[in-house]
């Protein structure tokens, strides 16, 4: 009977240890009743703040729906979000104590590349994963300490690129309609604004489109007229617009207000519902690439539409898509990376770890991360209703 | 080019109407107000709040605005000078405690969130807003070749009048003689019987509701209302104008925002866009090298 009884607390012993030890088993460490603290730095204020509020919005959907069905492994997310008022300097002090103070396994953001460029590169001196769910600047993956060409273990991105989307959208443009002339407006003090800038100089050549002029203005210039200005007195087919916030919105009602009637091409800084209505008429047409659309097919995006719309009263963009992937992308990097939540410092390799190998639906569709941490997606040409939404043009499969 | 003008002009007169107050009370005190680009901004923000957030029509809203930014002269007097001045302390404590104060204002603006301390006064934080779609009747006229639009074109006359208002006031009223009386000697001035306290606190009235109606005037027209714009638009290009002009001088100041207008525009124009945000750097060094008293000066002032 003694011998049964030892027997068995060994077995019991050894069964205890093994759950313990396996990492790969998706939901086989139990977590229950410990908190998974995850941090984001958004730009909910500033001009950044036509984007942040709605990757914020996104997140803390994504984190309810997680805490309601049961958490991660049983663990509760608890997501803390800071605004870094879309100031370089405030976001890399906000990430500086979400990871130092709060302790927190991995953090979201910043909303901007201009912040990125600061903040990445802090993370990953300190060790923790960081998802990018909206800066499409260039030198954010995997090269995240530009000119340091070493990449960056820590640093992922799920938002598209402008190196990918700009591009896109200007072929998707040329094929339909064979513009032969452009002029680029690009705000140069801004690292998403003016990286734009750069890949629409180099792409156009492509498509045979001539850049009658480059005019460059600052992202603080509150009188945009005149640059608007020398640029329709031009006359060019197309007007390209690198900049954020408010700023295209208010250069195409500047630009139709002088009775120009050509084509708006743009970036990542028109995908939002915000500026699409600041244009309202003026900005009807405007076309860009963007990572989403809202009546997009994969099996995912219809739950998330739905309960995004009952949560919040409104239609999401893609920016709140990204924030809602992007914990997706954390709680299942969590589920498989066997946390110990003693060692936060482990933690954050283990995650880190396990992010490289996320496979999941997402509703920016099936989900992996390519081998420079970078995001390989669908891409969907929109173009403005004139009433504060969007219309898809095109879909352009990954490839 | 003719469009080109257009925009010139109008850039001008906010310029002008900014610098006005601004050269104002550097004529009578011999100090530099920075905390003008703050009330510049404070006019701004409050004409939009009582509008959008507290539901008033615009012309109420510049009216409470106008009054906000003329009081806002008493607060840099009260709590920004005068203190200073019966200390005797020098010209460069005045100049530092106003930074002190528009640091202050700008901190207040940018902290105002629902639920906040300063919700009464902002609730947009960092943010930059436009006026609501039909605030005002804005209008746009085609002549010839030009595009005007009403909010625009409306600034011109409505600069143009008030400057003239404040010159005839500065020239031909017992007010402006007392004025210009404190300027030229503030001892003199007070041993002939006038209250030179009250005269200043005047000045810092009448330069702050006009620095606060550019203020208005300016996001009316652009559409652009955060906490920010003062120091990013009008702060360093209003000292360029003041210099241009002839510090103290408000012809000077008139004359110096249109021109600086034109210089901007001709900047753009001809070197290229990226010439336009120095242009206000590179007049301001060349006028102090060629001619130190601006413009319209008639003396070098030796404080600041």
């Amino acid at each position: 009977m003694n011998r049964i009884r030892v027997v068995s607390w060994l077995v019991i012993t050894f069964l205890v240890a093994a759950c313990g030890s396996t990492g790969g088993g998706g939901g086989g460490n139990s977590y229950s009743g410990k908190t998974i603290k995850l941090g984001a730095v958004f730009s909910i204020t500033g001009p950044g703040g036509v984007y942040g509020p709605q990757s914020r919005d996104g997140a803390m959907l994504a984190v309810k729906q997680i805490n309601a069905s049961g958490g991660v492994n049983g663990a509760k997310i608890d997501l803390t979000v800071e605004d870094d008022a879309s100031d370089k300097a405030q976001s890399a002090q906000k990430a500086q104590g979400l990871i130092q103070s709060n302790n927190v396994l991995a953090v979201l953001g910043p909303t901007l590349s201009n912040s990125a460029v600061a903040v990445h590169p802090l993370a990953e001196s300190l060790k923790t994963p960081i998802l990018a769910v909206s800066t499409t600047g260039i030198h954010i993956v995997p090269d995240c300490k530009f000119p340091d060409a070493t990449p960056c273990k820590y640093v992922f991105r799920d938002s598209l690129g402008e190196q990918t989307a700009i591009p896109d959208n200007i072929k998707a443009y040329a094929e339909d309609q064979h513009p032969k002339t452009g002029v680029l407006l690009v705000a140069q003090d801004d690292k998403f604004s003016s990286d734009g800038g750069t890949i629409v100089q180099n792409t156009v050549g492509q498509y045979n489109i001539s850049l009658l002029k480059v005019i460059k203005f600052s992202k603080n210039d509150a009188d945009l007229s005149p640059y608007v200005t020398q640029a329709v007195q031009l006359k060019p087919d197309v007007i390209f617009i690198t900049s954020l916030g408010g700023i295209p919105a208010k250069i195409m009602n500047a630009a139709r207000n002088l009775g120009w009637q050509g084509q708006f091409l743009g970036g990542n800084g028109f995908n939002t519902a915000t500026v699409s209505k600041q244009a309202g008429a003026a900005g009807k047409g405007a076309r860009s690439a963007s990572a989403w659309y809202i009546g997009n097919t994969f099996p995912s995006n219809k739950d998330f539409v739905d309960s995004y719309k009952t949560e919040y009263g409104k239609d999401p963009d893609q920016f709140a898509a990204q924030g809602f992937t992007g914990v997706l992308i954390l709680a299942d990097a969590a589920k498989r990376a066997n946390l110990t939540f003693t060692d936060v410092a482990g933690d954050r390799d283990k995650l880190r770890s396990a992010m490289e190998s996320v496979n999941i639906q997402t509703p920016l569709g099936p989900f992996q991360f390519t081998s420079d941490h970078d995001v390989k997606q669908t891409v969907w040409i929109n173009q403005m209703d004139g009433a504060g939404g969007f219309t898809l043009v095109k879909e352009i499969p990954a490839s | 080019m003719d469009q080109q003008i257009v925009n010139a002009i109008f850039i001008g007169s906010i310029y002008a109407l900014f610098a006005v107050g601004y050269t104002l009370v550097f004529g009578i005190l011999d100090i530099l107000n920075l905390a003008h680009s703050a009330v510049f901004m404070l006019g701004a923000a409050i004409t939009y709040s009582v509008v959008v957030n507290h539901g008033q029509s615009f012309a109420v809203a510049a009216v409470i605005g106008l009054v906000a930014s003329g009081f806002m002269g008493l607060v840099i007097e009260y709590v920004c000078l005068r203190p200073l001045r019966r200390r005797q302390a020098p010209p460069i404590a005045a100049l530092i405690s106003t930074i002190g104060l528009a640091l202050v204002i700008v901190a207040a603006v940018e902290q105002g969130q629902v639920g906040s301390l300063f919700s009464w006064l902002w609730v947009d934080g960092s943010n930059s807003l436009a006026f609501p779609a039909g605030t005002v009747p804005d209008p746009t006229w085609h002549v010839g070749d030009l595009t005007l639009e009403a909010s625009k074109v409306l600034i011109i006359p409505i600069s143009i009048a008030l400057m003239l208002i404040l010159g005839y006031v500065m020239r031909f009223t017992q007010v402006g003689r007392g004025l210009r009386a404190v300027a030229e000697n503030p001892r003199a001035a007070r041993l002939m019987g006038l209250d030179v306290d009250r005269m200043i606190t005047l000045t810092l009235v009448i330069s702050s509701a006009l620095g606060g109606l550019a203020g208005i005037l300016f996001g009316l027209s652009l559409g652009d209302i955060s906490p920010y714009i003062g120091r990013d638009n009008v702060e360093v290009r209003g000292l360029a104008v003041i210099v241009l002009g002839g510090m103290g001088s408000i012809p000077g100041a008139v004359i110096g925002g249109y021109l600086l207008g034109l210089i901007e525009i001709l900047a753009l124009v001809t070197l290229g866009s990226n010439a336009r945000g120095g242009v206000a750097f590179a007049a301001l060094f060349l006028m102090l090298v060629l001619r130190p008293q601006g413009l319209f000066g008639t003396r070098l002032r030796e404080r600041l």
